[in-house]
């Protein structure tokens, strides 16, 4: 549905797009998952035809994007990173102001109880709720009935509930049998909802693939951290049964990647003795995206 | 996209009717003005009045009676001062007009078909009061005249000229009022509105619809020039019912510079929002221009002798045309004839900034 060669943008002397390329299949909930700062809203902006990239190739549902940008826009819809609603119009007149910019577009009333938003019609945008207001703006993004919609980081800012609310949006969305296009730094929201992940950091694109396929790339299946303040012991960690790594992390933790937690535990603990190692705050988990990403670009997401 | 172009006009009248800033600046602010400038610079004599300095050379009874008629014509305030003195301050503004009476007046007067001349010195560059000043001064002298030689008329002219009006302060102030108003609502109400629609990505958002840019521009610019012709009549209405200001021209032409302010306004408004390097630039840009153009357009007060480089510049900026041209129609009863260049130069900058504007439009930020 949406395939990107090559695509390159630079600000001033700064490389924000370095030369990605990636494909998004039709029916496709897919992610790029990365901090702030990372590209993901200027390629994104790019595919909508927002911002001229500087190189590259895009088409969308077969347009050339960079060329045929009327009929591209017909074909899309989005969801910006920042509100971009009038306060004072209420949701009824922003979805049919929206309306009245395409030839063909979807009935008020339908939109309205499709995204929950019935009884808000006479709201002003001004006194939704964060939830109740991206509700709307996917909402306005859907008015023209598009093959692809792109979403720029939709939950941000969003508490739980509404975050989750909105996941359920995004799950009906391709079942209606739309492609979906959406960046995130959350990563249980790319773990939850994305098909496949493109792990975005400085304007690279360092992984490609599904959560499940990222995660048992890493090798290990789990993390054991705990505090350790000195880094002399460390070697010594690396040689415990199932330890296939060893890494230091920030606030003096350090963090051993195994895929035999009990037998690991069960050296770990004499070793702590013998050194006199507190080993209060130890914790154990799986193997997450957010270890996928550590791995990928040597930083923490959140 | 005719659809779109309602519904642009629609919410963008919307917007505003239920912005509660919008509509205290537009029509509280006006009438506050109207309140506080009528009686601050009205004062006890609530007249609009020339200071005229009389130096009767002559000293005669027909010269007298001349002077006496000059006093008690409506708006003239007389300085009593010597000839040089009064040369002096007309030169410093503080007086708007001289009259001298010269030695022999009345004698040559009395001569048969000899004629008496009276010198008058005025401040030419300043159109509303010496064209006030002269309407005065003439109509005063030809009465005499007529009285002199007992004329009896044939032709009686039911006289709305300027001379019959009595121009009060607030006559003046309003068509001022008006024009800051729509001066302040385009340029800087227009900066302000599109540099925050594109600094929260609004104007973004709706590139990334087929919506054309010259759809939302004729949207933006129906809404306004609505808004601004409503905004114009209620503040013309006020003016008339409360504090007694009369329109002696036609509404017609009065809403026609009202429209052309509207457009140009908005057209400059437009461009400092494109030029701007960030949104929060575009206010203070708009800001910075607008406000000496309160002071240079004769909006409170008439423009007085201004050093040539800045005569220049007044003729050549719209404010104050703008203010000519509505001051002309309200208080002269002036038509289109009569306002040919305030209408050309008004005409020249709607199409020069409505061009620029349009070229330089943008959707999103640099």
């Amino acid at each position: 549905m949406i395939q990107v060669e090559n695509l390159m943008k630079r600000y001033g002397n700064q490389t924000v797009v370095d030369h990605i390329s990636f494909e998004v299949k039709e029916r496709e909930i897919f992610g790029m998952l990365g901090p702030n700062g990372a590209g993901k809203t200027t390629t994104m902006e790019m595919i909508e035809g927002l911002r001229d990239p500087d190189d590259g190739k895009i088409v969308v549902a077969g347009v050339d994007a960079k060329r045929q940008k009327k009929k591209l826009k017909q074909h899309i819809g989005m969801q910006l990173q920042s509100t971009s609603l009038f306060d004072y119009l209420t949701v009824k007149e922003s979805i049919e102001l929206y309306a009245s910019f395409y030839p063909k577009a979807r009935p008020v009333k339908e939109l309205l109880v499709s995204f929950d938003l019935q009884e808000k019609e006479k709201t002003w945008v001004k006194h939704l709720s964060g939830g109740q207001r991206q509700r709307l703006a996917i909402a306005i993004a859907v008015v023209h009935d598009p093959k692809v919609i792109f979403l720029d980081e939709p939950t941000t800012g969003l508490d739980p509930a509404a975050r989750r609310s909105l996941w359920d949006i995004v799950l009906q969305l391709r079942e209606e049998g739309r492609t979906i296009f959406l960046s995130t730094h959350y990563m249980e929201e790319a773990e939850v909802l994305c098909d496949r992940i493109a792990i975005m950091d400085r304007g690279k694109i360092l992984a490609l693939d599904t959560p499940r396929e990222l995660i048992r790339q890493l090798g290990t299946n789990t993390r054991i951290e705990f505090p350790s303040k000195d880094d002399c012991y460390d070697s010594e960690f690396s040689t415990l049964a199932g330890v296939k790594k060893v890494v230091r992390l920030e606030n003096d933790l350090v963090q051993l990647h195994t895929d035999q937690l009990a037998d690991t535990l069960q050296q770990l603990i004499p070793l702590a003795d013998k050194y006199h190692l507190p080993l209060n705050g130890i914790s154990t988990r799986t193997a997450t995206l957010e270890d996928v990403f550590l791995e990928q670009t040597g930083k923490r997401l959140s | 996209m005719i659809k779109a172009y309602f519904q642009l006009v629609k919410a963008q009248l919307l917007l505003f009717a239920r912005n509660k800033n919008s509509f205290i600046w537009s029509l509280l602010l006006p009438v506050f003005m109207m309140i506080a400038l009528g009686t601050l610079v009205g004062g006890n004599s609530n007249q609009f009045s020339i200071q005229v300095s009389i130096i009767d050379h002559d000293n005669s009874i027909m010269s007298k009676k001349l002077s006496e008629s000059l006093t008690k014509a409506p708006g003239v305030t007389t300085v009593a001062l010597s000839e040089k003195a009064a040369i002096t301050r007309l030169k410093q503004n503080d007086l708007q007009m001289v009259i001298i009476i010269p030695k022999g007046f009345e004698a040559k007067l009395n001569k048969q078909k000899s004629k008496a001349t009276v010198t008058v010195y005025q401040d030419k560059g300043n159109l509303s009061t010496s064209q006030l000043s002269s309407a005065i001064v003439s109509g005063t002298v030809d009465q005499i005249n007529k009285q002199l030689v007992h004329f009896q008329p044939k032709i009686l002219i039911d006289n709305k000229g300027i001379s019959t009006h009595q121009l009060q302060y607030m006559d003046f102030l309003v068509p001022g009022i008006l024009s800051l108003l729509i001066m302040s609502n385009n340029l800087n109400g227009v900066a302000a509105q599109i540099a925050s629609w594109r600094e929260r990505s609004i104007l973004r958002r709706m590139q990334g619809t087929p919506l054309s840019s010259a759809t939302f521009i004729a949207g933006q610019m129906t809404a306004r020039i609505l808004i601004n012709l409503v905004q114009a009549v209620v503040v013309i209405l006020i003016a008339t019912f409360i504090f007694g200001v009369n329109v002696y021209g036609s509404w017609g032409t009065l809403l026609f510079f009202v429209l052309l302010g509207t457009l140009t306004f908005m057209s400059i408004g437009f461009t400092v929002a494109s030029l701007a390097k960030t949104p929060e630039s575009a206010s203070p840009i708009a800001g910075l221009i607008s406000f000496p153009m309160m002071f240079i357009g004769g909006i409170f007060f008439p423009i007085r002798q201004l050093p040539d480089f800045l005569q220049i510049v007044v003729q050549a900026i719209p404010i104050g045309h703008l203010t000519d041209a509505l001051r002309g129609i309200m208080n002269n009863g002036a038509t289109f004839a009569a306002l040919q260049v305030p209408l050309l130069i008004l005409l020249a900058w709607t199409i020069l900034a409505f061009t620029v504007a349009a070229l330089t439009f943008r959707w999103d930020v640099k």
